[in-house]
């Protein structure tokens, strides 16, 4: 009985002793045990973490840029997506039969969260370059917010593509604070605070002395430098000087900007792919002749539109048969990227010397205009414009000259709009639609 | 003072042990039978009322001494109605006849972390199967899916036909959107890991959008729980939802199963050697057939000047229009299946000790599973106060699981096949290399034989309890019982892409892959808790309290190695590589207390609460409490006369439970990515919320318990209503804030619904026997509270069909862009259906005719839909076995492959369709020799032998327009089920088996 006692006293006591110290055994607040947290950036990066965020702005850009140049190459026909795995890319995009664009939907949900990760990833960079405590310099920091605010602006360039004049509004400019975002502005309104983004970026990247405190890829190499961004910077704001249709004002930027009608046309910035480790493959690129089920083809209009000799046309290879799906038939596959590791043109000196021409072709300066597709026009082995000189046919001409200058890359659509002549766009059968705008994504509510 | 404070405490606790010392006292003694006269040895005898029992012994005698000059004696045994005789000193002998039941209220089940309750007791509908229901009509291949359609109110949807398993559990409709919320698993008291961890396939498929947080959703993963080895199971208990689960607290919202395996015994026909082998094979259960072209038709999809009409003509003169989906799916995979076990043991040691081996071949060539498992579990008394348990399992599984499912490169082999038509050919050339698929991006065939998608497990899984008798009087009694236990295992995961490959080679790839992922996970959890029960003659009173450890660990690395230097795989010989980590470590702490009254049997109420925390939690030190209270009326007791009821049981529980934020739910965190050699960090698409709260479960249950003929018929009927608070969401959030989504705490889920189970011992004579079990079960849900806009989630988007999260609306409602005559008013889809079935219904039915049994399982889900984009790329692909048949099309003019496709970006309506089935899931016919008729033979050796014949899925009814209604592309999330792309197809099995015990 006794030891009974003394058992149940001894176990009693023991597991007293363990109650009481239960509550006392604290655990250990959480950390993030797989990645660097936004708010410990924010609030005091390195300037290694800084630099990290630059090379993440980069690579960012690539996200979804093969879903935004297939929207703008289909959209513009200058050529078809066939994809076995996704019948969208010929129904909603194309419009065909009675399909419409969905507003939740890769084809706009993708690229559009992509450019505003980019931006908020940019947004990352400006706060935290200005709440770090590395020993940076005003010029040194300048330099990261001119980039930041360059690279934000051509994220919304791209954006504001896509969605236009769409009524329900085109982008969100003012999208710092992520829990308090602007309203959706017009497009005018969004071309304007993009003037002015670059404009400030152009003012940082004047006053951060010679050098940037970090590297940037390939596709910048003629940019690495603030004096040498500052001339992208001004490229881009050309490109949204003509889309505003501000003359004089192309032909102000282009004065800062990198444009060489004696240099090579593929002179630009450009997003860097790569097949080596870790990095991104160019997923433009698709093997020739490529397979009808996952195939790039080029609109058959645009190589019989061509003027003969044109050597721009080798940016399609010729198909031994026919890639067909569906209602859509193609003799020629896109080869404008020649493998996985090739860069995507942001812009390049082709476009710049273009911008010129339309510029003076819109100001009335006829000649310089036709001088500068002369340019563009004996590149491409063709003969010097003969055709008349009224301002209707240079603009047509300048079209044209776009059309097969820019091919692919994001702007025959575009500039069809801009000119009001969307009808114009041949399609290859007659229920497809043209769309003037993508929609505002479902999430954005 | 203090001294003085102990002394009178110690004092009471003294007169409460003194009290239970009555002066009379007499001996009660007898034998306890069968029907056949037989002894029945391990009976439990205890004596009413108080805290003294014993068992029988190998002559089914008994002696027990009882207080008092009266007493009634309970007499239970497994398989036998319990029997109740009074006694007195003057009429002390008692002999019991015990007759055989299958009456389910008979059974035992958990009614709190350390305690178990008669069913006939109980307040909650837990359902339990035993190892005959489980894994006696056909061996499984994994536990998983030994589980199907068994459980009444829980849904059990396999992923893929793939070997292996793979499936989603859903106990009383969803219990959350996002989280994964699939049940907690316990077996013998070790917490077990069901993490599904994928291979990391997407770098070469391209499923999900690059960066994703969801990127492995679609690699078609293996729930560990795949893993164990269903056959050494004694029992399986379910508890559905929070009002029976309250007491495992923070990790039930999904509910528990709770595993007990065999043990040793010391009494019964020990030792015995049982041997059993399965031996058979699996076939594709419903091919869909090809597309039969005709001139006419390769005119209009090919274009009617296209080369591939002379292909065709010249294919079919040479007779070589193949069948390539049986030649894909074709295979008839050899099952093999081995399994000794070895139980016995003596009076102080008792052990079960068993080994099996599994092998299975896929329908595809190539695929397949085997396992080998041993299990260990020993029993020991230590000493009159102490027992010990000790239970140990070691399984070693590989599934090689093909490449299928959804892709974004159209390499995986079901979609390959999907635009390939039968002119085309794959067949390897006399030198051994294969021709390119002009149809597709890849050769299938070549995919089939020369990838390797493989997974392998090493796992351990041991665990020990000890029980200590610290007071052990007639009437009370006070039990410690310290338990512990691990489960440690590797998962080793190899995806080889050879760069000879289609779709690797020649720029249309990365010249390979090796994908090689290695995840060693940890889990181990500590108890420690008292029961203290004290016996009244009309109450007895138990309590219990105790303390609970929990921790998990897992360390997730996939090397993805490209470029690959000639046939090497290892990854070192690549030209490019990346890696991926991912690591989880958790801990929680946890106590509960619950107390349990049990008035004569007649009203048995339970209240308790647990109280949890984690570090999963935003503040890991704050504690989250989950009360549970139940109340259970036995009528019958209180009277005789309820007319036809031998058992009339209206019963009540409530509970509370939770759902931790998923890992990381806390951080808004930055990727890693690199550019030309730089290292850059960006942010991830998904924002982290710092202020997560986990989720809870609130759950009320009401029932009544009918039993009727002496419970040999008995009919269960409960309502349930479960309410799920402040879903974690990952919302949709507007992406010009750079973010798609976030995490917050967004909502509230209400599931309600019935289930109804009628079992009989339908027929019971000398040669047969008849039970029968119907039940039926349907839930409904709704999502009462949506503070974040509706969205759409886990599928591909309104053109094609998806889930949508709509206040007021079923959270399992399937929507769509259609006809705008056909939008609700203020909606902005059509609702095309619900995957929730109308409801579900099961029959077990077990005959027995002299030596013959025959035993099936039959499953009727009525109504719920999938998404079936199968149907949809296989038009696109031309290749639809039903392209040219018109039942579609309401103007009647196009066939149904054309009609689904003008249907694309307009309507979802075709996309979206029933999933009705009605199928023979498991059927069993076997002969039994017993020891009287083998000992002629076998010298006695064999004490009993059986064959027979077995199937799984043997016949299968639906509409639906695929391989098998039960499919889902996704895994991982609560919604991820019925989206269907191009899976691995599900199979049906013939199995012939030999049982022999010796």
């Amino acid at each position: 009985m006794k030891s009974q006692l003394k058992n149940i006293f001894l176990s009693a006591a023991w597991l007293l002793a363990v109650s009481a110290l239960y509550p006392s055994c604290t655990i250990d607040e959480q950390v993030d045990l797989n990645a660097p947290s936004v708010d410990g950036i924010e609030a005091n990066a390195t300037v290694s973490e800084l630099n990290n965020l630059v090379a993440g702005i980069l690579s960012g850009q690539r996200n979804d840029l093969d879903i935004y140049l297939d929207d703008h190459g289909i959209i513009g026909r200058d050529f078809y997506r066939f994809s076995s795995a996704d019948p969208r890319f010929t129904a909603d995009i194309p419009g065909a039969g009675s399909a419409f664009l969905d507003n939740n939907t890769f084809y706009i949900t993708r690229p559009w969260a992509a450019c505003y990760q980019v931006i908020r990833n940019a947004w990352v960079l400006r706060h935290a370059v200005v709440n770090t405590s590395a020993p940076l310099t005003d010029e040194q920091r300048k330099g990261y917010l001119g980039f930041a605010k360059t690279i934000q602006a051509l994220q919304m360039i791209w954006l504001s593509n896509l969605t236009h004049n769409n009524p329900d509004g085109c982008i969100r400019v003012d999208v710092e604070d992520p829990d308090n975002l602007g309203p959706l502005v017009t497009y005018d309104e969004a071309l304007n605070y993009i003037a002015a983004l670059l404009d400030e970026a152009y003012g940082d990247l004047n006053a951060a002395g010679s050098s940037f405190l970090f590297p940037l890829s390939t596709g910048f190499s003629s940019f690495n430098t603030p004096a040498t961004f500052a001339q992208f910077n001004r490229a881009l704001r050309a490109r949204v000087a003509a889309y505003q249709q501000d003359w004089n004002g192309v032909l102000t930027s282009l004065s800062g900007s990198f444009i060489n009608p004696a240099g090579s046309l593929t002179t630009g910035a450009y997003v860097s792919f790569s097949t080596a480790s870790g990095d991104r493959p160019n997923s433009m690129y698709i093997s020739l002749p490529n397979l009808p089920t996952n195939a790039r083809v080029a609109v058959n209009s645009w190589v019989t539109d061509a003027e003969p000799g044109d050597l721009r046309l080798s940016k399609v290879a010729m198909r031994t048969e026919p890639a067909v799906s569906g209602p859509f038939s193609s003799n020629y596959d896109v080869a404008i990227w020649s493998s996985l590791d090739d860069d995507i043109a942001i812009i390049r000196n082709e476009e710049l010397i273009l911008l010129s021409a339309e510029a003076k072709i819109q100001l009335g300066d006829h000649m310089g205009g036709v001088a500068d597709l002369n340019i563009i026009r004996s590149a491409a082995g063709l003969p010097a414009y003969s055709g008349s000189m009224d301002h209707e046919s240079l603009i047509n001409e300048m079209l044209k000259q776009r059309r097969y200058s820019l091919f692919g890359e994001g702007h025959r659509w575009v500039d069809m709009r801009r000119y009001n002549r969307l009808d114009q766009i041949q399609t290859d059968n007659p229920d497809e639609d043209v769309w003037p705008y993508f929609p505002i994504p479902a999430s954005e509510g | 003072m203090k001294q003085q404070v102990i002394r009178l405490l110690l004092s009471g606790f003294l007169v409460l042990l003194a009290a239970g010392h009555a002066l009379a006292q007499f001996d009660a003694a007898g034998t306890v039978t069968n029907e056949e006269g037989e002894p029945l040895i391990g009976v439990t005898v205890a004596v009413k009322g108080t805290n003294i029992g014993t068992t029988t012994d190998a002559d089914g005698r008994f002696r027990v001494s009882v207080p008092g000059t009266s007493a009634t004696l309970v007499f239970s045994y497994v398989g036998f109605s319990t029997v109740e005789r009074p006694v007195t000193a003057a009429s002390n002998q008692v002999d019991v006849m015990m007759t055989a039941s299958s009456s389910v209220l008979e059974e035992v089940i958990v009614s709190g972390l350390a305690t178990t309750v008669k069913r006939s007791n109980a307040a909650n509908a837990v359902a339990q199967l035993d190892a005959k229901q489980l894994t006696g009509i056909v061996p499984p291949s994994t536990f998983d899916g030994a589980m199907q359609g068994k459980f009444p109110g829980v849904q059990i949807t396999q992923n893929s036909g793939a070997p292996g398993g793979g499936i989603n559990i859903r106990m009383r409709g969803i219990t959350s959107i996002n989280s994964a919320t699939q049940p907690l698993f316990i077996i013998d008291g070790v917490y077990v890991d069901n993490s599904i961890i994928p291979p990391g396939l997407n770098v070469v498929s391209q499923a999900a959008a690059r960066g994703s947080p969801r990127q492995f959703d679609q690699d078609n993963a293996v729930n560990r729980i795949a893993d164990l080895d269903a056959g050494d199971f004694q029992s399986v208990e379910i508890l559905k939802g929070p009002s029976a689960a309250a007491i495992y607290g923070a990790r039930a919202a999904g509910g528990v199963v709770i595993v007990n395996t065999k043990r040793g015994s010391n009494w019964a026909d020990a030792p015995q050697v049982r041997f059993s082998q399965s031996l058979g094979f699996q076939q594709i259960l419903n091919p869909l057939g090809m597309r039969q072209w005709d001139t006419q038709k390769v005119a209009d999809f090919y274009g009617s000047g296209s080369p591939e009409i002379q292909k065709f003509l010249d294919a079919q003169a040479a007779g070589k229009l193949y069948d390539y989906e049986m030649e894909l799916y074709g295979n008839k995979g050899l099952i093999s299946d081995s399994r000794l076990s070895v139980m016995g043991g003596n009076e102080k040691t008792a052990f079960y000790a068993s080994g099996s081996h599994r092998s299975e071949e896929g329908i595809v060539l190539n695929t397949g599973y085997t396992k080998t498992a041993l299990r260990l579990n020993i029993d020991h008394r230590l000493s009159q106060m102490i027992d010990l348990k000790l239970s140990s399992n070691y399984i070693r599984s590989s599934a090689d699981r093909g490449y299928f499912n959804n892709d974004n490169t159209g390499t995986t082999m079901s979609i390959a096949l999907s635009s390939t038509p039968p002119w085309a050919e794959l067949h390897p050339l006399p030198d051994g290399s294969y021709p390119n698929n002009p149809y597709a991006p890849s050769n299938f065939l070549q995919t089939r034989d020369l990838i390797t998608n493989n997974e392998t497990v090493d796992r351990i899984i041991m665990g020990g309890t000890a029980t200590v008798k610290i007071i052990n009087t007639d009437v009370q009694s006070l039990r410690l019982q310290l338990q512990g236990g691990f489960d440690s295992y590797t998962l080793i995961t190899r995806a080889i892409f050879p760069r000879e490959l289609q779709f690797q080679k020649d720029g249309n790839g990365t010249n390979g892959a090796s994908i090689q992922g290695s995840t060693p996970s940890f889990n181990n959890n500590q108890s420690a808790m008292l029961v203290h029960t004290y016996y009244t003659p009309k109450l007895t009173f138990r309590t219990q309290g105790g303390l609970t450890r929990e921790s998990f660990s897992r360390n997730t690395i996939i090397i993805t190695a490209t470029q690959l230097i000639g046939s090497q795989t290892n990854v070192n010989q690549a030209g490019s590589i990346s890696t991926f980590q991912f690591r989880s470590e958790q801990l929680d702490l946890g106590g509960f207390i619950q107390e349990e009254v049990n008035w004569d049997d007649k009203v048995i109420a339970t209240l308790g609460v647990r109280a949890d925390k984690s570090s999963n939690n935003s503040d890991p030190n704050e504690l989250f409490w989950y009360p549970k209270a139940s109340l259970a009326l036995n009528l019958t007791r209180f009277t005789d006369n309820l007319g036809p009821f031998s058992t009339l049981k209206p019963r009540i529980a409530y509970g509370e439970s939770s759902n931790f934020p998923p890992p990381n739910a806390l951080f808004t965190n930055l990727s890693g990515v690199i550019i030309d050699g730089l290292a850059g960090s960006l942010v991830n698409n998904q924002r982290g919320n710092p202020d997560i709260l986990p989720e809870r479960q609130k759950e009320l249950e009401v029932g009544v318990d009918m039993g009727f003929l002496d419970d040999r018929m008995v009919l269960e009927i409960t309502n349930y209503r479960k309410v799920s608070e402040d879903l974690i969401f990952t919302a949709a959030v507007p992406p010009s804030s750079g973010y798609t989504s976030k995490i917050v705490n967004g909502g509230t889920l209400v599931n309600r619904g019935w289930e109804i189970t009628l079992s009989a011992d339908v027929m019971r004579t000398e040669d047969f026997n008849w039970f029968s079990s119907i039940s039926w079960w349907r839930n409904r849900s709704e999502i009462t509270e949506l503070k974040v806009p509706a969205f759409v989630t886990s599928a591909f988007g309104a053109t094609l069909g998806t889930f949508y999260i709509d206040t007021n609306r079923s959270a399992t409602q399937i929507v769509g862009i259609g006809n705008p005559d056909d939008i609700q008013p203020g909606d902005l889809y059509v609702v095309y259906g619900d995957f929730e079935p109308d409801f579900q219904m099961s029959f077990y039915e077990d005959f027995r005719y002299k030596n013959w049994s025959l035993t099936f399982l039959l499953h009727w889900k009525k109504g719920g839909e999938n998404i079936n984009l199968t149907q949809l790329l296989t038009d696109l692909g031309g290749t639809s076995h039903d392209y040219d048949d018109i039942t579609l099309d309401p103007a009647g003019v196009l066939g149904n492959g054309p009609y689904r496709i003008s249907q694309l970006g307009v309507s979802a309506a075709p996309f979206v369709e029933d999933a009705s089935y009605f199928r023979v899931r498991e059927i069993g016919l076997f002969y039994t020799w017993t020891a009287a008729q083998m000992g002629k033979w076998s010298n006695n050796l064999v004490k009993s032998a059986q064959v027979g014949v077995s199937a799984r899925n043997l016949l299968n009814f639906f509409t639906y327009n695929s391989y098998d209604p039960e499919v889902s592309n996704f895994t991982g999330n609560g919604l991820a089920s019925g989206v269907e792309v191009n899976p691995y197809p599900s199979s049906k099995s013939f199995l012939v088996s030999l049982n022999v015990t010796f």
